[in-house]
């Protein structure tokens, strides 16, 4: 054996060729530069599962929106318009959906979209186990009246079933695909787009090409359409400002390089951030049972500093955990509980805790910041935080498991009966140790039965948990998301990220 | 020489299966949740009960790891728990992206770090004091700190290169070799660095042997005696050192992966275990285990090759 110069000559001149080749040229090779009908968009995931029953709502929607009709479409401000169901109705009891469906959609594999392909759509996703199989938990079974009208029955009113049918529940994928592997892979629905499954790479980027003879081709504003999955922040940055993709979601603090670089801010309120008092009956923490207590953590904070440092002002203080566009969001609530702590020290007082209360939450992956910063705010009144062991994956199961008493949190502000369901309802998972009042039920069950009035009755709700301190929200959070001068981006509401059919090519 | 590798290859199955049972069964203290992970905040107990008998979870421990070994074993790898893809398939995509990577990385820090020691050695002088100091200074930089210091240059504020993968197959091999550019770079700097001081080492060590005063008072030329004799002993423990290297690239990869958006093996780690996806966790531990062995077993047959003493031991 000979490590002669033979060998090494032969490994530099590889070496040199593949440095040669990568200096070799100044090109960018930007997918997004050029035509103004190619759409690239940085998402922080790749999809799951292409089955529509595995669809997820928020920012992961927006794929499956690509390839998959809703059977109702939701507006940027919320409300709601046909798409492939023309017109719905509920019956008397609000126990009974029946929906017109058009009659003139195919899906990409040439089945018809009728009755029959929704009836078969609502069944795989009520038995298909996926994300979202809560959103037809209320449906009992889906009736097909005649070949463009289905009945939706329900086991009680549900009045987020429309908002649903927007959602995850609303795609429809081709009856022949429902079911089998390939869809998993290979979405197969009547969409605007139809994936390039030869252009795409798992976990890398997804491409579609716009779909011929589509039947709304108000809704296919591109030719091509580019998802490049950009998990970290920072490569979302580097992306978005080099022209690698036309829109992405960032934070405040890379926001500040994306709007050095020109980019466009599209910002939008979608979640809240702050404390979550979950042992509402001191089951473990007897502090916490008194309504003084709440109100007095509630009272120690200055919210409008603490956006100003954590988010630099990015987000609007508040004292409610519903979201404006819930409807149950009220003027009155926003400021429901004032920086005040002379008030906070009173109330600890009267409640018999004058020398002190310890709470004890976990540390939460990328709250860090926030965390000690109300650490600090409620030693000032005399309240000790105790930081444990940082929240992991097993955190749904570890809350539904009360083991947490408090825990700050940022959550999604949706519907009013998702809200409920999500933080306030014994069945959320944020109220796992199952606090109810009647005058709560009460309250909860106008909004169930309430149709169309729900949101408004939901401030009823919104204003028993404000009162009854059964959270201490800090802000609202923009979601700042940034988009390139060759597209105009509106923002939808109670979403992080736009809907697809948001985005147009600037003029 | 046969005895030699089927001894490394039997120690190296004992530590595949040892690791494999390891992980399995250290992942299963946060796997109890996982089915409520998958559907999310608002599935109810009857849906994760669901979700859990669709996965198996509900069976004993011992039974779902023997049936993933003999899974494993007939080469059936399972389905990601989230995703459904077969983790084959995952494992397929993605390692070519992550060894096209460090083999590219790997020549490179061979060649330079090898040409650098060499000359450091031979010269001595200002020339080895550089060496060494930029030794000490690509050490302490993270790969990843140059990596975006690579991208911030180069990328963003020059354009000569994407500041994230452009890797796709309609994109062709010219995008390849530009997205993987950075990437590399940005690993091999502390290989080259290390490398080149421990090279250094080794042909100083060499140089003061005896036999290399024999040679030079035999009239022997120094270059003869530079590639033909010291290279050769200086050898093996360039060898080690560049095994070692690879097998710490796995870690560093990971990282650069990340913030060059590379679809490799860094992501998938990463995703699968922040969610305890434990079919697609074993895969990757898998693959790295394997990586690992068959790097040891290349070494020690070279090094035996060069050595024979080494294969006696």
């Amino acid at each position: 054996m000979k490590l002669g110069p033979k060998a090494a000559a032969a490994a530099l001149v590889l070496s040199a060729s593949l440095a040669l080749t990568g200096c070799g040229g100044a090109a960018n090779s930007g997918s997004a530069a050029g035509a103004a009908t190619s759409l690239s968009l940085g998402t922080v995931q790749d999809v799951r599962s292409w089955d529509p029953a595995q669809a997820h709502v928020g920012h992961v929607l927006q794929p499956y929106q690509a390839v998959y009709d809703t059977l109702i479409l939701r507006e940027p401000d919320g409300t709601l318009s046909p798409m492939l169901a023309t017109a719905w109705k509920y019956n008397a009891g609000n126990t009974k959906l029946t929906l017109d469906l058009r009659t003139d959609v195919t899906f990409s594999d040439g089945a018809k979209f009728d009755a029959e392909a929704a009836k078969a759509n609502m069944d795989h996703f009520k038995k298909a186990n996926g994300p979202q199989m809560a959103q037809l938990a209320s449906v009992r079974d889906v009736t097909v009246v005649d070949a463009d009208t289905i009945d939706v029955n329900l086991t009680a009113p549900d009045p987020a079933l429309e908002y649903f049918l927007s959602q995850a529940a609303g795609l429809m994928g081709s009856p022949k695909a429902l079911g089998t592997e390939g869809i998993k892979t290979e979405p197969v629905g009547s969409g605007p787009y139809v994936m390039d499954k030869a252009a795409s790479v798992k976990d890398s980027q997804t491409v579609f090409s716009a779909r011929k003879d589509y039947w709304n081709k108000d809704l296919q504003k591109y030719q091509k359409l580019t998802f490049k999955v950009l998990t970290d922040l920072t490569a979302r940055t580097n992306a978005l400002v080099s022209g690698q993709v036309d829109a992405t979601i960032l934070d405040p603090k890379n926001g500040k390089q994306a709007e050095g670089a020109k980019m466009k801010l599209a910002a939008n309120e979608v979640d809240w951030q702050g404390l979550l008092l979950l042992d509402r009956e001191g089951a473990k923490n007897p502090a916490l049972a008194n309504v003084k207590v709440r109100q007095a953590i509630n009272y120690a904070f200055d919210r409008k500093t603490i956006l100003d440092q954590v988010m630099l002002g990015q987000g609007t203080p508040t004292s409610q955990p519903f979201g404006k566009a819930s409807g149950a969001w009220t003027e009155e609530l926003e400021n429901y509980y004032t920086y005040d702590p002379a008030k906070a020290r009173q109330l600890l007082k009267e409640a018999g805790f004058e020398k002190g209360v310890t709470l004890e939450i976990p540390s939460v992956p990328g709250f860090e910041t926030q965390i000690s910063v109300i650490t600090q705010q409620l030693a000032d009144v005399g309240i000790t935080l105790k930081v444990g062991a940082a929240l992991t994956n097993t955190y749904t199961a570890d809350i539904a498991a009360q083991k947490f008493t408090t825990i700050f949190f940022s959550l999604f502000q949706g519907q009013p009966t998702v809200a409920i369901d999500q933080i306030v309802s014994t069945k959320a998972l944020y109220n796992p140790f199952k606090n109810a009042t009647p005058e709560l039920e009460a309250k909860i069950a106008a909004v169930r039965n309430g149709g169309a009035d729900a949101g408004k009755l939901a401030q009823e709700v919104n204003r028993y948990v404000v009162e009854q301190a059964w959270f201490a929200p800090l802000f609202r959070v923009n979601q700042m998301y940034y988009h390139n001068s060759k597209v105009n981006v509106t923002p939808q509401i109670q979403q992080a990220v736009p809907s697809i059919y948001n985005y147009s090519p600037a003029k | 020489m046969i005895r030699f590798i089927a001894k490394r290859l039997g120690s190296g199955l004992v530590v595949l299966f040892v690791v494999s049972a390891l992980t399995f069964f250290l992942l299963y203290v946060s796997s109890g949740s996982i089915a409520r992970n998958i559907l999310g905040d608002q599935a109810t107990a009857e849906q994760v009960a669901l979700k859990e008998h669709e996965l198996g979870l509900d069976q004993p421990l011992v039974v779902r790891y023997f049936s993933w070994v003999a899974d494993a074993l007939s080469g059936n790898l399972g389905a990601s728990w989230f995703t459904s893809e077969p983790v084959a398939n995952s494992l397929a995509t993605r390692i070519p992206v992550t060894m096209t990577m460090v083999f590219a990385a790997m020549i490179l820090i061979a060649v330079c770090a090898a040409l650098i020691g060499v000359v450091a050695a031979v010269k001595r002088g200002w020339v080895d004091r550089v060496v060494q100091v930029g030794a000490i200074i690509g050490d302490s930089i993270p790969g990843f700190v140059i990596g975006v210091i690579l991208v911030t240059l180069l990328a963003i504020q020059l354009g000569l290169f994407p500041a994230t993968s452009t890797i796709s197959p309609e994109a062709g091999p010219e995008a390849w070799v530009y997205s993987m550019s950075l990437p590399v770079i940005a690993l091999l700097v502390n290989g080259v660095t290390g490398g080149a001081q421990q090279i250094r080492s080794a042909v100083i060590k060499q140089l003061e042997r005896d036999y290399v005063r024999t040679l030079r008072s035999r009239g022997i030329g120094e270059r003869e005696i530079l590639f033909r004799h010291v290279l050769r002993s200086a050898a093996p423990a360039g060898l080690t050192v560049l095994s070692l290297q690879l097998i710490g690239m796995l870690g560093g990869v990971v990282i650069i992966e990340q913030i060059f958006a590379l679809p490799g093996m860094g992501p998938l780690a990463v995703a699968a275990t922040g969610q305890s996806d434990l079919p697609v966790v074993m895969g990757v531990v898998m693959y790295t285990v394997v990586v690992v062995i068959v790097v040891n077993l290349l070494v020690d047959i070279f090094n035996g090759w060069l050595n024979p003493k080494v294969r006696v031991s």
